[in-house]
C-alpha cells in the first residue's frame, strides 16, 4: 500500500489527473478504432467500387448486385464504430 | 403474399387464318405472356418455323417512325405527356393519314426554314471571323487588290518589321495577335517577303467584299440578329404547334405501336404451312376468361390447352402478388433481382422490416416529419411509376421514424420535454435534472442498444434461414433436398448454440441469464452443454451438405454483429444533430440573447443558418445512412440465407391505353 502511494506521488499526478488521462487514452483508442477501420473500408471499397461502376455502365441491371458488393466492406468500419462506442461508454 | 402470382401454361393452336382474331383478342385481354418460339432442328420440329408478320406491319411502322421523328423535333416523349381525354380509335383511324401527312409537311417546311436561318447565321459568323483582323485597318476591302505594280501583304506578325524598301504599312497591335498590311512596289516584293518572314509573318487572305471592314462587320452583326430573331419566331411557332398537336401525336403513337406490336406477334409464334401454335403464360384465375374469349372470337375454330407446369425446366414469368401496402417495396426487390417462380417472394417481409430498420436508425420525430413532407412534396416531380414507389417507401419509412422518434424521445437531436424514452436512450450527453432533460441521469445506454440490435439480427437471420429451408424443400429433389434443408437447420443450430453458450458464461442485459444453472461438466453448466451439442449438430449438418461451407461458419458472428450498424449509424446521426444544436444554439444564439446588442442580430442569424444547414445535411445523411444500411441488411445479411432471384418478368402481350379508347 505504502509502495503504491509512493509510486503515485513519484509520478506527480493526482487521482483526478489520472482519471482524465485514462479518459483521454480511451478517446484516442476510440478514434484509432474508427479511423483505421474507416481507412480499411475505404481501401477495400476502392477496388470494388471502380469495378462496380464499370459493370453498371456496361449493364444497368447489375446495379443491385454492384451496390451489394460495394457495401460489403462497410461492415469493417461498423465494427470499428462499435468498438469505439464500447471503449467510450462501457 | 410470399408467393408470386400463380401461372398456367397455355398452348393455343389453330389454322393460320384464325391467327389475326386470336392476336386481337389476346391483345385486348392483356394477360398472355408470350413464350417466344425459337426455331429448332430437333426431331419433331420439322416444318415448324416462326411466323411472318401480318399485312400492314411495315406501313404502320413507317408511320410510327414519322410520328416519332416529329415528336423528336418537338422534344417530347410519350411518357411525359399527360393524357387529357381519350380519342376513339375509329375516329383516329379515319383522320390519321391526312392529318399526319399535313403535320409532317408543315413540320418539314418549318424545319427547313429553321436550318436555313441557322446555316446563314453560321456563314455570317464565319465571315465576321475572317473580317475581324482587317477592322483595325481603315482601308476599304476593294483597295487590297487590283494593282499592277504594287504587291499587297496581309497577315499576322509578331512585331512591326523593319523593311528596307519603300512601302506603306498599317500595323495594329492586338491581344490575339498583331496584324499588318503592307503595300510595296511589286519589284521589291521578295525583299519585303524576306523582311516579313523574319518577323514570323503568317499570311491572312483578304476576305471578299466591298467597303470598310468595320461597316461590313456592323452589317453582318445586324443580319445575324435578324436571323436569330427569325429562328426564335420559328421556335415559338413550333411550340404553338406542339401544344396543338401533341394530343393527336400521342394518341396516334399509341394506336400505331399497338398495331405494330399486333402485326409482329406472329414473329413470336410457331407456324407450319397451315397452322399456328402460340405458347405462353396466363395467371391461373384468368385462364377460363381467356379461353372463353378466344373461343368466342374465333367461333370455336381453335383449341386452347393448359399444359402442366414443370418447375424445373419451364421459365415461368413472375408477377408479384402482394397487397397494396407492400407494392412500393417491389421496386427495391427488383433492384436486387426479381424472385424466381418457385421461391418465396420476400417483398412482404422486407416491406415490414425495412421501415422498422429505417426508424430504428434515424428515430427522430423532427427528421421523420421533414422526410414525410418530402415524400409528399416530391410526388409532383417524380412522374414515373418507380419514382412514385420509392416515395411511398420513403413515406412508410418516415412514419416509422416518427414512431421510433417518440420511443427514443428525440426531436432534431433534442430530448422531447416531458417524454421519457421508452427505448434505451441514445442521447450522448448526460443531462442534469436541473436542465429539465427527459433523459436526465445517464448518457446513451450503449450495452442495451447493442444487445437490442443483436437480437434483431438473430431474429432476422433466423427468419431468413427458415425461408431457406422452405425454398430448398420446394425446389430440390431426393437426397439433396433433405441435406439442403438440414444444412439450413445446421446454420440455425450453430447460431443459437453459440448464443446459448454465451448466455451460460455471461449475464447480458436484455438476454436470459443462464449462468446460474447447475454445473454439469466441471465449470460448464447445462446451458453450456446444450449450446455445445447444438453447435456440433449444426456443423455436422452443414458439412453433410458441403464440407467447404464449414469454412464460412465465422460469418454467423460477423453477420449478426453487422446488425450493430442499426445502433452505430443511428448514434452517429444523433451525434451530428447534437453537435449542430450545440454550435448553433449553445455557441451562437444563447450567449447573444443573454447580452443582447444590435450586433447580436447578425450572430443570431448566423446561428440560425448553421442550425438549418446542419440539420439539412443530417437529413440527407439520414436518408442515405438509414436507407442504404437498412436495405443492405436485407440484401447481404437476409437474402443470402435463402434468396436467389433471377425470375423472368411477367410481360403480358397488350398495352395499358392512356390516350385512346374503343
Amino acid at each position: 500500500m505504502a509502495a503504491e502511494m509512493a509510486t503515485a506521488v513519484d509520478v506527480g499526478m493526482s487521482v483526478e489527473a489520472i482519471k482524465a488521462s485514462q479518459m483521454g487514452m480511451k478517446a484516442l483508442g476510440a478514434g484509432v478504432a474508427v479511423g483505421l477501420t474507416g481507412v480499411g473500408t475505404g481501401v477495400a471499397e476502392m477496388g470494388i467500387g471502380s469495378a462496380a461502376v464499370g459493370a453498371v455502365a456496361e449493364n444497368k441491371d447489375m446495379f443491385g448486385l454492384a451496390l451489394l458488393f460495394t457495401v460489403i466492406p462497410e461492415t469493417i468500419v461498423i465494427f470499428g464504430l462499435v468498438v469505439g462506442l464500447l471503449i467510450l461508454f462501457l | 403474399m410470399l408467393k408470386p402470382r400463380q401461372m398456367s401454361h397455355l398452348f393455343i393452336t389453330g389454322s393460320k387464318n384464325q391467327m389475326e382474331p386470336v392476336i386481337q383478342e389476346l391483345y385486348c385481354q392483356n394477360v398472355f405472356h408470350i413464350e417466344e418460339f425459337v426455331e429448332q432442328t430437333m426431331e419433331g420440329y420439322e416444318g415448324v418455323k416462326i411466323g411472318t408478320p401480318l399485312p400492314g406491319a411495315s406501313e404502320a411502322s413507317s408511320k410510327l417512325i414519322r410520328i416519332r421523328s416529329i415528336e423528336n423535333t418537338f422534344g417530347v416523349k410519350l411518357e411525359d405527356v399527360e393524357p387529357q381525354k381519350r380519342v376513339p380509335v375509329q375516329q383516329l383511324r379515319e383522320t390519321i393519314d391526312t392529318k399526319l401527312s399535313a403535320i409532317v409537311s408543315e413540320v418539314e417546311q418549318i424545319q427547313a426554314k429553321k436550318s436555313k436561318c441557322e446555316a446563314a447565321v453560321k456563314d455570317l459568323e464565319q465571315k465576321i471571323n475572317e473580317l475581324k483582323p482587317f477592322a483595325a485597318v481603315p482601308i476599304p476591302l476593294e483597295m487590297y487588290s487590283g494593282y499592277q505594280n504594287i504587291a499587297v501583304f496581309t497577315g499576322r506578325i509578331s512585331k512591326n518589321p523593319d523593311l528596307t524598301v519603300p512601302n506603306e504599312t498599317y500595323f495594329s497591335h492586338a491581344k490575339e495577335g498583331n496584324f499588318i498590311a503592307v503595300f510595296a512596289p511589286a519589284e521589291h516584293s521578295e525583299k519585303v517577303q524576306l523582311g516579313l518572314l523574319q518577323a514570323n509573318f503568317v499570311a491572312v487572305p483578304v476576305p471578299r467584299g466591298e467597303g470598310l471592314p468595320q461597316d461590313l462587320l456592323n452589317l453582318y452583326t445586324e443580319q445575324i440578329a435578324v436571323h436569330k430573331k427569325e429562328v426564335a419566331l420559328i421556335q415559338e411557332h413550333l411550340e404553338a404547334m406542339k401544344k396543338e398537336q401533341i394530343e393527336f401525336l400521342a394518341a396516334s403513337e399509341e394506336l400505331l405501336s399497338a398495331d405494330v406490336e399486333k402485326a409482329e406477334a406472329p414473329l413470336r409464334f410457331a407456324t407450319t404451312k397451315e397452322a399456328f401454335l402460340a405458347e405462353g403464360w396466363v395467371p391461373i384465375d384468368r385462364v377460363d376468361a381467356v379461353r372463353d374469349a378466344l373461343v368466342n372470337a374465333t367461333g370455336g375454330k381453335i383449341t386452347v390447352t393448359v399444359l402442366p407446369t414443370d418447375l424445373d425446366h419451364d421459365a415461368v414469368p413472375v408477377e408479384y402478388n402482394n397487397p397494396s401496402f407492400v407494392k412500393p417495396m417491389q421496386v427495391l426487390i427488383d433492384v436486387f433481382n426479381r424472385p424466381r417462380y418457385s421461391e418465396i417472394d420476400p417483398t412482404l417481409t422486407v416491406s415490414i422490416v425495412f421501415p422498422i430498420f429505417f426508424g430504428l436508425i434515424v428515430g427522430d420525430v423532427g427528421y421523420g416529419l421533414i422526410l414525410l413532407a418530402m415524400a409528399f412534396g416530391l410526388r409532383k416531380f417524380f412522374k414515373g411509376e418507380e419514382g412514385q414507389q420509392l416515395l411511398a417507401v420513403l413515406r412508410n419509412a418516415s412514419i416509422s421514424t416518427i414512431i421510433f422518434g417518440l420511443l427514443y424521445s428525440e426531436f432534431l437531436g433534442f430530448p422531447i420535454p416531458g417524454l421519457k424514452p421508452t427505448m434505451p436512450s441514445r442521447h450522448l450527453m448526460a443531462e442534469s435534472a436541473a436542465e429539465g432533460g427527459a433523459a436526465a441521469g445517464h448518457g446513451p445506454m450503449i450495452p442495451e442498444l447493442m444487445v437490442m440490435s443483436i437480437w434483431i439480427g438473430i431474429l432476422h437471420i433466423t427468419l431468413g434461414r427458415i425461408f431457406g429451408m422452405i425454398n430448398h424443400a420446394r425446389q430440390d429433389h431426393g437426397e439433396h433436398r433433405i441435406k439442403a434443408v438440414l444444412a439450413n437447420f445446421g446454420w440455425l443450430a450453430v447460431m443459437w448454440g453459440i448464443l446459448i453458450a454465451i448466455w451460460s458464461i455471461a449475464a447480458l442485459p436484455l438476454m436470459p441469464d443462464l449462468t446460474g444453472l447447475p454445473a454439469v461438466v466441471s465449470v460448464v453448466n447445462l446451458a453450456g452443454v446444450v449450446g455445445a451439442v447444438l453447435i456440433v449438430i449444426g456443423v455436422v449438418f452443414i458439412a453433410r451438405d458441403s464440407v467447404l461451407e464449414v469454412v464460412e461458419i465465422p460469418t454467423i458472428i460477423s453477420h449478426v454483429l453487422s446488425y450493430a450498424r442499426i445502433v452505430a449509424v443511428g448514434l452517429s446521426s444523433v451525434a451530428i444533430a447534437m453537435v449542430v444544436n450545440f454550435i448553433a444554439i449553445g455557441m451562437f444564439i444563447e450567449p447573444q440573447l443573454k447580452n443582447f446588442s444590435t450586433f447580436s442580430i447578425f450572430i443570431i442569424i448566423a446561428g440560425l443558418i448553421i442550425f438549418l444547414s446542419g440539420h439539412a445535411l443530417n437529413t440527407a445523411l439520414a436518408i442515405l445512412g438509414g436507407g442504404l444500411h437498412s436495405i443492405r441488411l436485407h440484401y447481404v445479411e437476409f437474402f443470402t440465407k435463402f434468396y436467389k432471384g433471377g425470375g423472368k418478368k411477367y410481360m403480358p402481350f397488350g398495352m395499358k391505353r392512356r390516350f385512346t379508347e374503343n
